[in-house]
């Protein structure tokens, strides 16, 4: 199955795009996604422990199982005001 | 690319203490309006069109600027992106919060996205209730989590 996965603020400077497509397993989930992104991304590791993760609109945490034509986005903590 | 909400939610809830005078304002839903915008806050535009009912005896807004400083770094301007559907998303949640906590007549919110020099405002918010007190606390509360939860970055120009 494939999922979209989006970059947000300086993440798009860290992996060079704003987003990418990537063909999954069923059963994986945001952990193991971000875990197979890190790898093709490896500037993203130096981050990893700010990261934020939603899918769609909603907040998500590393356990969640991801479903085919998920929108998965990937940011750094938010600064609005 | 701007957006424009305005929202209503379910009635809010009767809470203990709370006196006979206040019940028909709790009786009411709360008006919400939420703009992520590009263009700049006109303050006169909104304070012109605030809406009260005669049973509302506070109004607090919050009016949020540049500084000069980003980091104890000297800037020119902070350029604001927003993940715009779930930055609305995440707003009209925490309006849903605010409807169960407080007794909050209207919440209107607008903050600005895109390239904002010093001295601009990037946020206004308001929050009318019959009392100052859950005027300002409410005020409060919804700008602190809106740091913690809304998509909106700024990186300094």
């Amino acid at each position: 199955m494939q999922v979209t996965v989006c970059f947000y603020s300086w993440f798009k400077d860290l992996t060079g795009c704003s987003s990418v497509t990537e063909r999954i397993a069923p059963g994986t989930t945001l952990g193991e996604l971000y875990k197979k992104l890190k790898e093709r991304f490896p500037k993203l590791a130096a981050m990893q422990k700010s990261t934020l993760m939603a899918v769609g609109v909603n907040y998500q945490d590393a356990a969640y199982v991801l479903s085919d034509g998920d929108e998965v986005s990937f940011f750094p903590p938010v600064q609005g005001g | 690319m701007s957006s424009r909400t305005a929202t209503k939610s379910p009635s809010f809830r009767r809470c203990k203490g709370v006196k006979l005078s206040e019940a028909s304002v709790m009786d009411q839903r709360m008006k919400r309006e939420l703009l992520i915008a590009k263009e700049p806050i006109d303050e006169a535009s909104l304070l012109g069109s605030r809406k009260m009912s005669s049973a509302m005896g506070a109004a607090v807004y919050f009016l949020g600027v540049v500084r000069d400083t980003e980091q104890n770094q000297p800037i020119q301007a902070l350029e604001y992106e927003s993940f715009q559907r779930m930055a609305e998303h995440q707003f009209n949640l925490l309006f849903d919060q605010i409807e169960k906590r407080w007794p909050i007549e209207s919440v209107r919110v607008v903050h600005r996205i895109g390239l904002i020099e010093v001295n601009e405002p990037s946020l206004w918010v308001e929050v009318i209730a019959p009392h100052r007190g859950e005027a300002f606390a409410a005020c409060q509360w919804l700008i602190d989590e809106m740091k913690k939860l809304v998509p909106i970055w700024k990186k300094p120009v």
